[in-house]
């Protein structure tokens, strides 16, 4: 295979690996936004908080990797669970719109510097026995660990996609996202739809986290990498849209291999963030979604 | 005492108790740069509230504009060898013409958007400087950065190399501004500000363009806060880009809103008190920004008008008859 | 009698529903037009194409024989149109006082160097502004609660606030969008007092209204709309009786 070819390949393979992470912490972000009309800065923390979670439960507890993925889950359930009664519920009544984002950009700071203070700044090496079985095709070649990362979140996407369309729950999620009024005036019990969202958006986080912990730096600020590229997919994407976020998500790991390869790693977040702001300058509702003219 | 009296004698406070600071702190080198600190914390967190607390425009890039202010000044004064105080002056536009490009944005992204964007751009900025080496020198900084050069007033010249006299002049900037930005607030102007965060659409059937204002107040809020940055790296000596990553914007916001968003004093206590205390109790210096997440937290949820908030429903406790009721900020 | 106001063929469309279909007006300066219409008629809209909230699909507007195309809402006030809001949108944070003192925007007259250091004509004007603004929010009822919170005042009297506000800017033409919705019978009195002052004085009126007695009292003539169409205008009197606006608001239950 000409070389080329096979650097194209190979980084493809490596922009679709991390492209599915990106599209699990950034699913994530779109449902709460899409739900609630929420964000929820410290989700990325969620991840971080996850990837340690399933680390001391593989190092500590000796438990086994796979199982460690659900544990991380579990732990970004939990935390959902937390931020949702401490903030989210009780601002609700209130309806100013950006008091929540404010509270959680306080707890997303207090996470990292409280991760700081638990687990120290000195990047905590997270190995796993997938990582080191490599699957070769000429030039091109990946790890178990990859091939874990996609087989895991596609099926949790595919299950998420199914949920939301198939059954009753999912689709009074999507009422609720698109008309909290009239889904109220249905008898939909909306605190507990909302509770629930963040559950399996935090969930979601923290699973990512157990995935991304072996293949990134994991230190208590893993998270804070993560959080704009995540708000850059869900602009592009298009907030509250699920398709157009996962389409966004693996577009941008997509371009995130590219640039490394051709670029250079330093210049990715430079690159990512000024598809970023033009989005946001011509298209903010998202690549996919309409326009809406105010209403006066 | 009439409005006037009240003020006039706030400013001369003021003045007091800037003059007094390094003489009570006398000898301790590590509290005249706490001091200095502060002060330039003061800067920029009366910046910012310009724009989130009085326009009601959420910034969340608040550490590009004291990025660019600090890198435009310094290395037009070491590469290019300019004069300090141009070189500040330029800092300090070249911040406010940024903060318009933001501005710009802020047309039609409203609220969460807005901050994404706003984030987006400390972001890309602090990515310039990082990879920007040529000019910037990359991650590992510029050394050597001399404090600003002594200015001559007659027969006494007075040198910047002191800590003292450095945090007497960026106090004494503050001052001016503090008063300069208080007037502007009262004026029609600062009416027009409020007018746009309460409502634009009506406050443009009043006459208001929307636009315009929210360039004005981009672009002043920058300009400051690169103002400020003119100052910082010759008090460190030494300048990296790491200075301004993202968290130190929302260490402002924390300052802004602990103190009392939408207020004039509220931003100074609110940088005084984030700053100092941490010091104050030792043992806790590190876990600074944790003591900032979770005031910030905290504040947000129980008392959101922050300590401003909190000192005028005392007041209003202690002293019933005269508080009005519903009284407005 | 010349005509303050004109528009001809003014059409809107929100993706494909069509608000607003070659609507026609002309409001004579010094008359009361009142415009009224079934919900969903596109009454608010058409005001809304009129105060440059947004733009017509087509259409021309003419102020004072001036054409208002492209010219954005803040422009639009300056020339003299003001206008209240269906929804109440005051400066809920902000004092009574500070509503009205907002209106004035237009009217400072101070040089730039005083806005951060005021002097004479800062203090000369600011003094000017409170005089009007008291005279203003005692027009309409509200002079003594000056400096209480907008947000905590009852929902009539935020009416009453919203139309202190918009005469601040001194206008030519002030329209109305529903200002007795949800007012109590002794308050739609009041309001109808104020609105024969505002008459009395000159100003020109446009008064969307659900309220007929109101309409009835006050306006000269009067614009019926109905499905984003024109159905009727004229004196109050014909209004009444014209078969098609009572088949228009009684609709169904005319032919059940």
């Amino acid at each position: 295979m000409p070389d080329l070819l096979s650097v194209l390949v190979q980084q493809s393979l490596n922009g679709i690996v991390l492209g599915c992470l990106y599209v699990l912490v950034a699913l994530g972000l779109t449902l709460i936004y899409g739900v609630m009309n929420q964000i929820n800065f410290a989700h990325a923390d969620f991840v971080t908080l996850g990837a340690f979670a399933a680390y001391f439960f593989t190092q500590w507890l000796g438990g086994g990797y796979v199982l460690s993925i659900g544990v991380a889950f579990m732990a970004g359930a939990v935390l959902g669970v937390l931020v949702n009664a401490a903030i989210f519920a009780p601002l609700r009544e209130r309806g100013d719109e950006l008091r929540p984002l404010v509270a959680t950009i306080g707890v997303s700071v207090l996470l990292e510097n409280g991760a700081l203070a638990a687990f120290g700044p000195i990047p905590y090496e997270f190995h796993t026995p997938y990582a080191n079985e490599t699957i070769r095709f000429g030039k091109i070649y990946f790890t178990e660990q990859h091939l874990l990362i996609v087989v895991v979140a596609a099926a949790a996407i595919g299950a998420l996609y199914a949920f939301m369309r198939f059954t009753f729950v999912g689709k009074a999620l999507r009422a609720v996202a698109q008309d909290r009024e009239t889904a109220g005036l249905m008898g939909i019990n909306q605190n507990q739809l909302i509770m629930l969202t963040i559950v399996i958006a935090s969930a979601f986080a923290g699973m990512a986290g157990a995935m991304l912990g072996p293949v990134l730096v994991l230190t208590p600020f893993a998270g804070a990498t993560v959080i704009v590229k995540s708000f850059a997919i869900v602009i592009i994407g298009g907030f509250g849209n699920m398709e157009g976020t996962i389409l966004a998500g693996l577009l941008v790991g997509l371009i995130e291999a590219y640039t490394t390869q051709f670029l250079g790693p330093g210049v990715i977040d430079l690159v990512v963030f000024a598809l970023l702001l033009v989005m946001l300058a011509f298209r903010p509702t998202g690549l996919i979604a309409e326009k809406r003219e105010e209403n006066v | 005492m009439s409005e006037r009296g009240r003020r006039w004698l706030g400013i001369a406070a003021a003045v007091a108790v800037i003059a007094l600071l390094p003489v009570i702190a006398q000898g301790s080198a590590y509290w005249h740069g706490i001091m200095i600190i502060c002060a330039l914390n003061v800067l920029l967190a009366i910046s910012l509230n310009l724009v989130i607390g009085y326009t009601g425009q959420l910034n969340l890039g608040q550490s590009a504009f004291y990025g660019i202010g600090a890198y435009v000044t310094t290395v037009l004064v070491q590469t290019l060898k300019w004069n300090f105080w141009l070189a500040m002056a330029a800092g300090a536009l070249a911040a406010g013409l940024v903060g318009i490009v933001l501005a710009v944005f802020a047309f039609r992204l409203r609220g969460h958007y807005l901050a994404i964007a706003s984030l987006a751009f400390a972001v890309i900025t602090y990515q310039i400087l990082i990879n920007w080496v040529s000019v910037t020198k990359g991650p590992l900084g510029i050394y050597g950065i001399a404090p600003p050069p002594p200015i001559a007033l007659g027969p006494v010249t007075i040198a910047f190399t002191s800590p003292a006299n450095l945090f007497y002049l960026v106090a004494g900037i503050g001052l001016v501004v503090y008063v300069a930005l208080g007037n502007l607030i009262s004026s029609p102007i600062g009416e027009t500000l409020r007018a746009i965060r309460e409502d634009e659409v009506s406050a443009a059937a009043l006459g208001v363009n929307g636009k315009l204002w929210k360039v004005f107040a981009f672009a002043l809020g920058s300009a400051i806060s690169g103002l400020a940055g003119a100052f910082y790296p010759g008090f460190v000596g030494t300048l990296v880009p790491d200075a301004f990553f993202i968290i130190e914007s929302f260490t402002l916001l924390a300052m802004v809103i602990v103190g009392g968003m939408g207020t004039m004093i509220g931003p100074v206590i609110g940088a005084v008190l984030l700053t100092v205390l941490p010091e104050l109790l030792r043992g806790i210096g590190d876990l600074r920004l944790l003591v900032y997440g979770l005031a910030l937290t905290l504040v947000v949820l129980f008392m959101p008008g922050g300590i401003v908030q909190a000192a005028r429903a005392i007041w209003a406790r202690v002293r019933p008859a005269r508080a009005a009721p519903g009284t407005a900020s | 009698m010349t005509a303050l106001l004109r528009c001809a063929g003014l059409h809107k469309s929100f993706g494909g529903v069509r608000a607003v279909q070659d609507i026609s007006l002309e409001v004579a300066a010094g008359a009361v037009q009142a415009v009224i219409g079934p919900n969903g008629a596109g009454k608010s809209t058409l005001l809304n194409l009129l105060s440059g909230v947004y733009p017509p699909s087509a259409g021309r507007i003419e102020f004072e024989g001036r054409d208002l195309a492209g010219l954005p809402a803040h422009r639009r006030a300056r020339l003299g149109i003001a206008r209240t809001f269906q929804k109440i949108r005051l400066f809920k944070q902000l004092t009574l006082l500070e509503n009205v003192l907002a209106g004035f925007h237009i009217h400072h007259r101070i040089p730039w160097w005083q806005y951060p250091f005021p002097a004479g004509s800062a203090r000369a004007d600011r003094a000017r502004c409170h005089d009007e603004a008291h005279r203003l929010l005692a027009f309409v009822g509200l002079a003594d609660r000056t400096d209480t919170r907008a947000g905590s005042l009852a929902y009539g009297q935020q009416r009453m606030l919203e139309i202190a506000r918009a005469l601040a800017t001194a206008p030519k033409l002030f329209m109305l969008d529903e200002p007795a919705a949800g007012l109590n019978s002794a308050e739609v009195e009041f309001l109808l007092g104020r609105l024969n002052e505002l008459r009395g004085r000159g100003l020109t009126l446009v008064v969307v209204e659900h309220n007929m007695d109101l309409v009835m009292s006050v306006a000269d003539r009067v614009f019926v709309m109905d499905h984003g169409e024109f159905l009727f205008e004229g004196p109050p009197a014909e209004v009444q009786r014209h078969p098609g606006v009572i088949a228009a608001y009684l609709g169904a239950e005319a032919l059940a």
